[in-house]
């Protein structure tokens, strides 16, 4: 209640801007007209879509907010000479057909992942690698994410497409978040951070609703590094301990005018009127897709009995 | 090898036409630049790459008038006489049109097709290789009128294309239907005959009479082959004013070591000696990009009926959400084997829908199940 009071608020100059006409009172739940309050209780898993109905009386569905942190690919690039909104609703379907085939799982930077790959050069034709996220990125087909591992001492990184064909299986072995949005600093930082074992068995979550933030401080080699990390204000790194004129030069270097630059990040980002759409095209094949896996899943857990 | 000229297209500016018969082919393929001709070089430098006008006997396109102070009522008229003029065409069958019944041979050049390059995808083939496919969305085509070769041989183009040879039919074709509002009247009248709402892109493309096509033809996507060859031909990224290494990939000097402001200069552009001048077409920083090029041989590897998608193997000259044209290839090992539809693509009479989505035999298609080697 209170988060949706906080989220109300927040968000009530949106709201009554462009849906003043239909104004109805929280204590309706059913048939609302305000998409934004809708997916606010959207956004409780145990309520995972609302048909909200529109003054014609058409069924506007609508997918819940923590879509665009699941499945961040599915925005299309920001830069707005290459955008074009038929390519981004072609390139999408093809995406959702290859989900079809494969579970590609919810993950962030930081949580353990093993990837299965059809390889020709290994004995029995498959390459698992098990490693931690440390980047992901790239939009639509092109969705990339980086595993890092140390495999007999040497640091390995291996770069992932998302949608390649030739992966067989995506598996999150332990579902976190770290303090920042790239661990690039795990190059940099002690072997011992970045070890995972290659036979790790998938942990079951306690809480299902909330993915939770492992507030871990990492603990650097010393200097030579691969990048200034002084420069980037990294949650996740322990005191660099450096000499003060490298925190001087840091701060002449620094340009802390870009967090009031709006347009800056407006051109970063889609509008959230246009994720909306983006998200409620593809949100019921995604539930569709997701419920089939659950029933298989159950199948099978059964027919072990 | 430079002779079989009949891909040529209408939309050559006329002063560079001449020159551009003969040796067009080696400015648009890199390779050629190993049989450098110091004198093609030196003649192609004094031709005009780029103009900004339309030739002299096109027609004003666009309307010159500001904001009119026009009543809100006579404004509504004026939208309800043009929906009255232009009212929805039913869509035309195969048997509707007169077409009279040819056979196809290899030497029929068939039209071509005006399309948006709305950017690109990227596709895995078959053994797990990926490949970039440029996306092409073939806007709404029709035939604007089909000019017969003799008439066409008087023409300006017509004229030096045909000179010493046997003359070829004109296809125009428009595309992307928009309001006649931002048209001047001159305009409009050039699609008055056929009933249709006026294109914003007009094209034209060289036919053999056999594959002529009567007016108000729609052209789609189903006009090409999975697996054929294309030639698109667009015009490139416009990069403006660029320097000698961006231009023309030079080295420049170095970063450093005491270098003094030579970093991305051409350096000597002449000896002292043999001529005692700077040459013609001395490469030097000017404009680049915005030139009318070909890229050939592209493979059709998926065709989407329903939204009139092509997915080609490649690259296209232009930047996204630009217009190109798109043809049968013109590389004599590439050309069809087969009957290709011929003139054109119609949906099949007793209204069975033909298959959405179509797939090249290499391709991997995202639906089949994960490939394992």
């Amino acid at each position: 209640m209170l988060r949706r009071a906080v989220l109300q608020t927040f968000r009530q100059g949106l709201a009554q801007s462009f849906f003043k006409r239909y104004a109805v009172s929280l204590t309706e739940t059913t048939v609302t007209h305000q998409p934004i309050e809708t997916s606010d209780e959207a956004g409780e898993k145990s309520v995972p879509t609302q048909k909200t109905g529109d003054e014609s009386g058409n069924t506007v569905v609508v997918a819940p907010p923590e879509f665009r942190f699941i499945y961040p690919e599915f925005l299309p690039d920001p830069a707005m000479e290459r955008r074009n909104r038929l390519r981004e609703k072609l390139e999408r379907m093809d995406m959702l057909q290859r989900r079809s085939v494969i579970e590609i799982p919810e993950f962030y930077t930081g949580s353990i992942m093993a990837v299965t790959v059809a390889d020709a050069n290994s004995p029995n034709k498959f390459a698992r690698f098990v490693g931690i996220c440390i980047q992901r990125g790239g939009s639509g087909l092109r969705a990339w994410f980086i595993l890092r591992n140390v495999v007999d001492k040497q640091g390995v990184e291996i770069l992932y497409e998302m949608y390649c064909p030739l992966i067989q299986k995506i598996e999150v072995l332990r579902l976190e978040r770290r303090l920042d949005e790239s661990l690039l600093y795990l190059r940099d930082a002690l072997p011992e951070y970045s070890t995972f074992p290659m036979d790790m068995e998938p942990e079951r979550r306690l809480n299902n609703s909330v993915v939770p933030i492992n507030p871990l401080k990492v603990k650097l080699r010393p200097r030579p590094w691969l990048e200034r990390w002084e420069r980037q204000n990294l949650q996740g790194v322990e005191d660099l301990n450096l000499p003060q004129r490298f925190y001087d030069r840091a701060e002449k270097v620094a340009k802390p005018w870009e967090k009031y630059d709006l347009m800056l990040h407006y051109r970063k980002t889609i509008p959230a009127e246009e994720q909306e759409k983006i998200f409620a095209e593809v949100h019921s094949q995604l539930q569709q897709q997701e419920l089939k896996r659950k029933l298989r899943r159950r199948r099978g857990s059964d027919n072990e009995y | 090898m430079f002779q079989s000229l009949e891909w040529r297209n209408e939309k050559l500016s006329y002063l560079a036409v001449k020159i551009c018969l003969a040796v067009d082919i080696t400015l648009s393929l890199k390779a050629f630049r190993l049989f450098f001709n110091h004198e093609q070089i030196r003649t192609m430098s004094r031709v005009k790459r780029r103009t900004t006008h339309p030739p002299y006997w096109h027609v004003l396109k666009n309307n010159q008038r500001t904001d009119e102070k026009i009543s809100s009522d006579n404004l509504r008229f004026v939208q309800e006489v043009i929906q009255d003029k232009y009212k929805n065409k039913s869509p035309i069958k195969g048997s509707d049109l007169d077409i009279e019944k040819t056979e196809w041979d290899p030497k029929t050049k068939r039209s071509g097709v005006i399309a948006r390059n709305i950017g690109v995808q990227h596709m895995w083939e078959k053994d797990g290789k990926k490949v970039i496919c440029t996306v092409l969305h073939v806007l709404d085509n029709h035939v604007i009128r089909y000019v017969p070769p003799e008439e066409y041989a008087k023409s300006v183009i017509g004229a030096k294309m045909f000179k010493n040879r046997k003359p070829l039919g004109c296809l125009v074709v428009g595309a992307e239907a928009s309001n006649p509002e931002r048209f001047t009247r001159q305009y409009c009248s050039l699609f008055d005959e056929v009933g249709l709402l006026p294109k914003k892109r007009l094209a034209r493309f060289i036919v053999t009479p056999n594959a002529a096509l009567p007016p108000c033809t729609p052209l789609t996507a189903g006009h090409f082959v999975i697996g054929q060859a294309v030639d698109v031909y667009g015009k490139t990224i416009d990069y403006g004013f660029q320097g000698v290494v961006k231009r023309w990939g030079f080295k420049g000097g170095p970063a450093s070591h005491g270098t003094t402001k030579f970093h991305r200069r051409g350096g000597t552009i002449g000896t002292g000696r043999d001529k005692a001048r700077v040459w013609p077409g001395q490469k030097m920083p000017g404009h680049m990009g915005s030139e009318r090029r070909f890229n050939r041989g592209l493979k059709i590897v998926r065709i989407n009926m329903k939204y009139n998608i092509i997915y080609v193997k490649g690259t296209v000259p232009g930047p996204t959400n630009s217009i190109v044209q798109i043809f049968d290839t013109a590389l004599p090992r590439r050309k069809f084997t087969e009957a290709p539809p011929h003139p054109t693509y119609f949906p099949p009479e007793d209204g069975t829908l033909p298959q959405e989505d179509i797939w090249d035999s290499s391709l991997h298609v995202f639906g089949s199940p994960s490939i394992s080697v």
